[in-house]
């Protein structure tokens, strides 16, 4: 009888504290944009350099601006369009435009519970202007929330 | 971490409560009544009178090998309904367990109406969902989205020490805190699924949760089991300088006092 009501002591108490643990929702701490990473390579040297400025916006989407004559940028971090096939950016390097044409496939990647969706990309194809955009070479094609590589452009 | 505590300190203090009464009279052998045993688990009805979005209802049979080892097998019903800012998920599906369970009481000690002890399973779940409606927004804007309703299959193992204990008559209590091991989640990395029946909640590879059984216990056999009995303890033997060797000597030499 009396390991009888300890047991229903410990049952009761532990159905409590498991309910009270259920209810405590968490936040999202996890990266939730995939961005598509362009390192930005001088042509002369073949080295990672920064351009003095960079400007970066979507075509027709000049009001906002992704980089705005930003400098020490090695990387351009360029979130792609979700609910298209592809899209075209205003790349700006010291000063001179180049248009930049990503196309590619997105597909939906659970985060977490707590953090829901993202999209994911595979790049299919790229291309550019050449006003100070000598070339475009793509070093992998998953655009994902993790570390890395996409594309280098030089210039 | 909580709930690892509830369960090493419940079952610290009924070893060592049932330790101390297997002490006071230990016999030769004891009858062991082998059962067949039906379950079922009561939180998930429970929560689910709380919270509409998760019911989950569990049982499992088991069946007495000796007096240490069950087979067992398990099976529930599961519908998870989720729903946040970004997006809405739907998932329902069953499952089936099955593995072993350990008695690690002694024969003399669970007299087959204590179990504290270990189950070792291996899950299986076929589930369908869906994500009706889902939500990302970036620089361009909001894209809405959704995933149709897919069946999966999921496979996991589990690990599960617990404690169970008889009431009244052919009826146990008790509970079990499961660890969870996903082996796979029956999607692809990218949709992994948010919950798995029988699993919990799955974008993690490992899930853990506690679960509290009412079983209803009928026997079918009796075992004698040889009880192991401790060789007492000597007591020391304490030597006074001049003393022991004095009274052998005393015995042993022809003629000498007694």
């Amino acid at each position: 009888m009396r390991d009888s009501f300890k047991n229903l002591l410990i049952t009761v108490s532990a159905v409590a504290s498991m309910m009270v643990i259920s209810c405590t929702r968490e936040a999202c701490f996890d990266e939730t944009n995939a961005l598509l990473k362009a390192s930005l390579y001088l042509d002369s040297l073949q080295t990672i350099t920064a351009p003095d400025s960079l400007t970066l916006y979507g075509l027709g989407m000049d009001t906002s601006k992704i980089y705005n004559k930003s400098a020490f940028i090695k990387q351009a971090l360029i979130p792609l369009n979700s609910s298209e096939a592809g899209c075209r950016f205003i790349v700006r390097i010291n000063g001179v435009s180049d248009t930049l044409s990503l196309w590619y496939t997105s597909f939906p990647h659970l985060v977490s519970q707590v953090c829901g969706y993202t999209f994911y990309h595979t790049l299919d194809s790229v291309a550019v202007t050449n006003n100070i955009i000598d070339t475009i070479k793509v070093t992998t094609n998953s655009v994902t929330t993790l570390n890395g590589e996409n594309i280098r452009i030089y210039y | 971490m909580e709930k690892t505590s509830v369960y090493i300190i419940s079952t610290l203090i009924f070893l060592s409560s049932s330790t101390a009464l297997a002490q006071d009279q230990i016999p030769d052998s004891v009858d062991i009544p082998l059962k067949f045993k039906a379950a079922i688990e009561i939180s998930g009805p429970t929560i689910y009178l709380a919270d509409k979005n998760i019911l989950n209802i569990e049982g499992y049979f088991a069946a007495d090998l000796n007096e240490q080892t069950a087979i067992y097998i398990g099976t529930g019903y599961s519908d998870f309904k989720y729903s946040q800012y970004n997006y809405d998920y739907n998932n329902k599906g069953v499952f089936l367990k099955t593995g072993l369970d350990f008695n690690l009481l002694k024969p003399e000690t669970a007299m087959g109406k204590y179990w504290a002890g270990i189950g070792l399973h291996y899950g299986l779940s076929i589930f369908n969902s869906e994500t009706p409606f889902l939500k990302y927004e970036n620089y361009w804007g909001i894209t809405s989205s959704s995933i149709a309703r897919a069946t999966h299959w999921g496979h996991y193992l589990e690990v599960s020490p617990g404690f169970r204990a008889e009431i009244s008559g052919n009826f146990t209590i008790g509970w079990s805190v499961s660890m969870r091991k996903l082996i796979y989640s029956g999607t692809g990395k990218d949709l992994k699924p948010i919950y798995i029946p029988g699993y919990g909640t799955a974008d993690k590879s490992f899930s853990a949760g506690i679960s509290y059984f009412l079983m209803w216990n009928i026997p079918y056999k009796k075992i004698r089991v040889a009880v192991k009995q401790e060789s007492p303890e000597e007591p020391e033997e304490t030597e006074i300088p001049g003393n022991n060797t004095d009274s052998q000597s005393l015995e042993d030499a022809p003629g000498g006092f007694r």
